[in-house]
């Protein structure tokens, strides 16, 4: 499974490309191109890379929003990764169809989960945003459980699965089921996109979430 | 004394006065006398104006200046019914009375007073010089008598008037004074109050230190050292004017914690939510409190949601627990996982 993963970097950061491409690599990921335009992500051998990896801020001031609905529109997998932890930002993202959105105060280790997450199709929510899934008060916000309310308050309190299984008194699978169940039902509002559209049906196919609760 | 008080003192004397004016003196020359009918005529309308200024004065309403129209008239029929050449001797009753029922029923009013008195002694006047027969001497003594004295009354009512309201806006300054004082005094104490009581475990910490019971090669007094360093951070940040007084006390005791080498992250999400003061303190003290005694690394989180403000620390902070309970509106909950203490204060908004 090692070499299946393969991964460009959009990033205006030459040190943060370099660092991306080193974290990526003890993991077996391989990263095929990296650069600070888009435009790597599209022509050459990042165009066939399984997961984008994007940043947001690539120069100007307005965040790549457009960059990113081109990708996702195209049916790329697409991490956003940003230095801002701004809420609307974040869930603007996810609207949009980003598999996972990581801020840059988040290490590696998050980084890797969500690459590996998004070259099989899945979501991954790291603690900030699952902080910022908490904190949503948009009228759109999907209904969520008591319980997967607390998971994801948890798990953005503690930024630990193994905390939040003892303390809830859970399976560490069970809280991985509580946060893809709750990114499914956020995938499941707003604006159509291929990779949204593949996590539902994922999750329906696995059982892991009723037409009732969408 | 204030306006109101003088205006009804002055009605009520001056009721006394007339009725006793009307009563003693001035009906013995109309009864001892040939009058005309309109002369009782006259009596009976200034009659009626004393009983309704009684009814006035009784309810505390002012008195309608209109009302003078009626002691104007009777004084047109007292004097046109007088005897001949009777006007301002002993006969003439309604000269004097007359005078006291306009300042009765005007004496809140002076130029209006004035004016009809003016009116009144015209018309006398000219009735005495019409009919003749009557001494002038007299005349003038009657006149300048009479009014001098209601004037008199005029210019004291006056008097009292000015000195009450000067009275009045002394006492208000006083009162303005003793109220600013007061509050100076009041928010002096709080401020003390309010310092003492969250200054908390430092001043026993510094008599401590002063009097040689606690030392600071002793791991106990370090961290006492450590809580008191984050309240008193924290407290300096309270009334600091920022758009978030929340997370900057937050991050005010964060950044202690740092300084002591302990590595936070602070992660915060939704909305800046008004937060009272005193829910702020109850919010902010147990993870303060964690983050004193945590070794290596901590986690700080504020989480703002449509209902709930919650903050909460995870640290690796085995040796002093915050407490959990109720202090308020703010709930607090501690626990301990796989060495890790995690310490969660929530506050409902709604």
């Amino acid at each position: 499974m090692a070499d299946d993963v393969t991964a460009v970097v959009v990033d205006d950061h030459p040190v943060v490309r370099a660092g991306v491409a080193h974290w990526l690599s003890t993991a077996d990921i391989e990263l095929v191109a990296s650069g600070e335009d888009p435009g790597v992500a599209w022509t050459g051998p990042g165009a066939s890379a399984a997961v984008v990896v994007l940043d947001l801020h690539l120069g100007g001031v307005a965040p790549a929003m457009s960059e990113l609905r081109k990708l996702v529109e195209y049916g790329r997998k697409v991490i956003v990764y940003s230095m801002r932890a701004d809420d609307e930002i974040v869930l603007q993202c996810l609207e949009i169809g980003a598999l996972s959105y990581l801020t840059k105060a988040e290490g590696a280790d998050h980084l890797v989960q969500a690459v590996k997450a998004a070259a099989a199709g899945q979501s991954y929510t790291p603690p900030a945003l699952a902080g910022a899934l908490a904190g949503d008060r948009s009228d759109t916000r999907p209904a969520l459980s008591p319980r997967e309310t607390e998971v994801l308050v948890e798990w953005f309190q503690s930024e630990s699965k193994e905390f939040v299984a003892q303390r809830l008194n859970i399976t560490l699978s069970t809280v991985n089921s509580h946060l893809e169940r709750i990114r499914v039902k956020y995938a499941a509002i707003g604006r159509q996109a291929p990779t949204k559209a593949a996590l539902v049906a994922r999750a329906i196919q696995d059982g892991l979430i009723g037409l009732d609760d969408l | 004394m204030t306006d109101h008080t003088v205006a009804t003192t002055t009605r009520q004397v001056l009721l006394v006065v007339v009725f006793a004016v009307q009563l003693v003196l001035m009906l013995p020359p109309l009864v001892a006398h040939p009058h005309g009918p309109a002369a009782w005529v006259a009596y009976g309308l200034l009659t009626a104006v004393l009983a309704v200024v009684a009814g006035y004065v009784a309810a505390a309403v002012p008195t309608p200046g209109y009302l003078a129209v009626v002691p104007l008239v009777s004084s047109v029929l007292a004097t046109t019914a007088l005897p001949a050449g009777a006007s301002f001797s002993p006969a003439d009753w309604g000269f004097g009375l007359v005078g006291w029922y306009l300042l009765l029923v005007l004496v809140e009013r002076p130029a209006a007073l004035v004016a009809a008195l003016t009116a009144h002694i015209c018309f006398s006047i000219a009735w005495f010089a019409r009919e003749g027969g009557g001494d002038v001497g007299t005349a003038g003594v009657v006149i300048l008598s009479g009014t001098s004295f209601q004037l008199g009354v005029l210019v004291i009512n006056r008097v009292l008037h000015r000195d009450a309201a000067l009275a009045a806006e002394a006492a208000a300054e006083h009162d303005a004074a003793r109220t600013r004082e007061e509050l100076a005094r009041q928010r002096e104490q709080d401020l003390r109050a309010g310092f003492e009581g969250q200054l908390g475990a430092l001043l026993p910490l510094l008599a401590d230190l002063a009097d040689e019971r606690a030392s600071v090669a002793d791991q106990t007094t370090r961290l006492r050292c450590s809580v008191a360093a984050v309240q008193l951070r924290r407290l300096f940040a309270e009334n600091d004017d920022v758009p978030d007084p929340l997370l900057h006390e937050l991050t005010a005791c964060v950044d202690v914690a740092e300084r002591r080498g302990v590595v936070v992250s602070l992660a915060v999400s939704g909305t800046a939510t008004p937060v009272p003061t005193e829910v702020r303190r109850d919010l902010v003290a147990p993870m303060a409190q964690a983050l004193a005694a945590a070794n290596g690394r901590a986690k700080v989180s504020l989480l703002r949601t449509a209902t709930e403000v919650r903050v909460a620390v995870v640290a690796d902070a085995p040796e002093t627990l915050p407490a959990p309970g109720r202090t308020g509106t703010v709930t607090v909950e501690t626990n301990v996982h796989s060495g890790l203490v995690r310490s969660e204060a929530r506050w409902r908004t709604t």
